[in-house]
């Protein structure tokens, strides 16, 4: 930790870095985001199991970006990131939102994280994530901490949901997402902690004409919540942050996961892995299977 | 209202008998579960613990849905017609409610009757018979005494249920509503002890006061470009968890809603201060177009704007803001901080 917060002090002061963003300690099993633009408060940095939040979604921000311009130079930007965050960047880059060369991604071994604030870190609460994780090291950095520890066991129960779900008539499975779907208030705090819903107008605010009725009713919620799904397809890193944001506890990364399984079986991509493969929405093989296709 | 309080004792057997009565009648249960206040279709259901946690959301949808038709409308070649919608009076009995969200409904009343008499709001209310329960649960986001409430606050309850041991409530009979709703079950209430309850209430935890209010209020009138909002708006995601899951805020959108080219509905949706579009005009300007001036609109129209237009604080401390917020922006902190420099 006294390394992390020392690395963090040192960028700030030889301004190599216009701020870090990292993780603070709010009380014993909770952290919260903090955005240190002085190098006497890199004190606060924290990393530890209750590291939730995936802080890539902050590399977007206008105003964060703004934080960089000086009248003379434009300075990088410094993010605290889990293993798994690297994803989401090494997607946002991909997607060019990001350009490497701007951020010092400060990175972590990583042993796992708790599924949610409040929680005890051991195997029986390990998020869900985490347990069929299999990047415990970075795959980018400029700088890692932490040792390397076993990360605990745990049953993927979020696994045998879906196949449990594939079992399922398309009319059990119509109605089971119907009625999870129903319980959305459309706060949309999916879309604002989700580091690839990126977009500066998401298409369900736009109004002329209207794609996705802003009503909370059954149409409006199926139509917001299968966009959403179809527009994170092959691109969603499985961060697992809008499951944890979901106010009303909607299974959203089963959709997502769903998906992203699709992609694998289909086309061998995972999203979020290799800075030199193109995203695979954003590009065209010959070969590419047509099985999809309706 | 002049109305003298009464007191009894009932049973928590004789409590589940009156429920039971309540269902087998058609109205509405609700008791708080996990995530929500649901209705209870089962007695066994039921669990009046006053250590729980607050629900994540309060029952605010039951008076003030989250999505609902005001009027459909028809459309012909050279005329409109509008239809109105029937709002049904239900009677919807909320048992258990939280001290925090007991008085909810009432400081919602002063925006639904200020300019214009919301009659949906209104009649919904008008059947609602709210049995608050007494509060012994403590966490580092509850500050309801903070704002002027208390875990053992009968505000806003008709009646009022307080734990005297594992099978007894203290039942108060607050107002004229309830007094109405339990005559009926009269067999059921035994005469009460309020020497035995004040006991109880007197040995509840309380929230720490974290904040004077009126100080909060000065500050934020002299405040309004302090540099505090930047840092927070920094933070701040734009979503409206905290607005949805929040028992008061009450902010809503109008839309219209075409089924067809001649037929349609105008609905009533919540919309939430927090997004980007709340405030953006037609023009294409937006007053609000950052995420540091939406913030500062949401603890203004809370702890000062609300004062003045109708003297109570918009906010029952119930913490779920803060409890449910993704980045962990805590609105007491924030509040108890303000005076703090940057």
């Amino acid at each position: 930790m006294e390394e992390l917060r020392e690395y963090a002090k040192e960028l700030l002061e030889k301004k190599e870095v216009a701020a870090v963003i990292g993780y603070t300690q709010v009380s014993e099993n909770r952290t919260k985001p903090i955005i240190i633009t002085d190098p006497a408060d890199a004190s606060k940095l924290v990393f530890n199991e209750y590291c939730l939040n995936n802080l890539s979604v902050y590399l977007t921000k206008a105003r964060i970006n703004a934080m960089c311009r000086t009248k003379d130079k434009i300075m990088k930007l410094a993010i605290c990131a889990k293993p798994c965050d690297v994803h989401s960047i090494v997607a946002l880059i991909q997607e060019n939102q990001v350009h490497r060369n701007d951020i010092v991604i400060i990175s972590f071994n990583c042993h796992g994280a708790v599924k949610d604030f409040g929680y005890e870190f051991s195997g029986e609460n390990l998020a869900s994530k985490c347990i069929t994780c299999e990047t415990h090291k970075p795959l980018y950095f400029d700088k890692i901490f932490g040792e390397e520890k076993e990360t605990p066991k745990a049953s993927d129960a979020a696994l045998a949901r879906i196949e449990e779900l594939e079992s399922m008539t398309h009319e059990e499975r119509f109605e089971y997402f119907n009625n999870e779907f129903d319980k959305c208030i459309k706060c949309y705090a999916c879309r604002a902690v989700c580091p690839l819903c990126y977009c500066q107008r998401c298409i369900t605010d736009k109004a002329i004409p209207r794609w996705i009725e802003s009503s909370s009713h059954q149409r409006g919620n199926f139509s917001w919540n299968i966009v959403r799904a179809f527009h994170l397809s092959a691109r969603c890193t499985g961060c697992g942050e809008c499951d944890r944001a979901c106010p009303m506890d909607i299974p959203l990364s089963l959709i997502n996961r769903r998906m992203a399984m699709e992609a694998k079986k289909s086309f061998s991509y995972v999203s979020g892995r290799s800075l030199e493969t193109p995203t695979l929405v954003g590009s065209f093989n010959e070969k590419d299977s047509d099985e999809l296709f309706m | 209202m002049n109305f003298k309080m009464d007191e009894k004792i009932i049973s928590k057997e004789d409590l589940l008998k009156i429920c039971q009565d309540v269902i087998a009648k058609g109205h509405t249960l609700l008791t708080p579960g996990m995530n929500e206040y649901f209705p209870v279709k089962d007695i066994s259901q039921i669990n009046l613990n006053s250590s729980a946690l607050p629900a994540k959301t309060s029952y605010k949808s039951y008076v003030f849905p989250r999505s609902e038709p005001v009027l459909y409308y028809k459309r012909s070649k050279d005329d409109v017609q509008l239809i109105d919608v029937n709002v049904d009076g239900k009677n919807i009995i909320i048992l258990g409610a939280k001290p925090c969200d007991t008085n909810s409904i009432s400081i919602m009343r002063h925006l639904f009757n200020w300019d214009y008499s919301d009659e949906f709001f209104n009649l919904r209310e008008k059947h609602f018979i709210i049995i608050g329960l007494m509060c012994s649960h403590y966490d580092e986001y509850c500050f309801c005494t903070s704002v002027g409430s208390s875990p053992v606050s009968d505000k806003g309850s008709d009646i009022f249920l307080i734990p005297l041991d594992e099978n007894n409530f203290a039942l108060r009979i607050i107002t004229e509503k309830g007094k109405e709703f339990i005559e009926p079950y009269a067999e059921y209430l035994k005469p009460g002890d309020e020497t035995r309850s004040k006991q109880v209430t007197e040995n509840v935890k309380l929230p720490e006061v974290v904040f004077d209010s009126k100080e909060v209020y000065e500050w934020l009138g002299e405040n309004f470009e302090s540099p505090k909002w930047e840092g927070i708006g920094n933070l701040c995601l734009s979503c409206a968890q905290c607005a949805f899951v929040c028992p008061v805020c009450h902010c809503f959108d109008i839309v219209d809603e075409d089924y067809s080219y001649s037929e349609g509905r105008r609905m009533k949706n919540w919309d939430g201060c927090q997004f980007g579009n709340f405030t953006l005009h037609a023009s294409g300007h937006n007053p609000r177009d950052i995420q540091s001036k939406r913030y500062r609109q949401r603890v203004n129209h809370k702890f000062r704007y609300y004062v003045d237009k109708f003297g109570e604080i918009l906010c029952t401390g119930c913490g779920r803001c803060s409890r449910g917020c993704p980045v962990s922006i805590d609105i007491k902190e924030i509040v108890s901080n303000c005076k703090e420099s940057v």
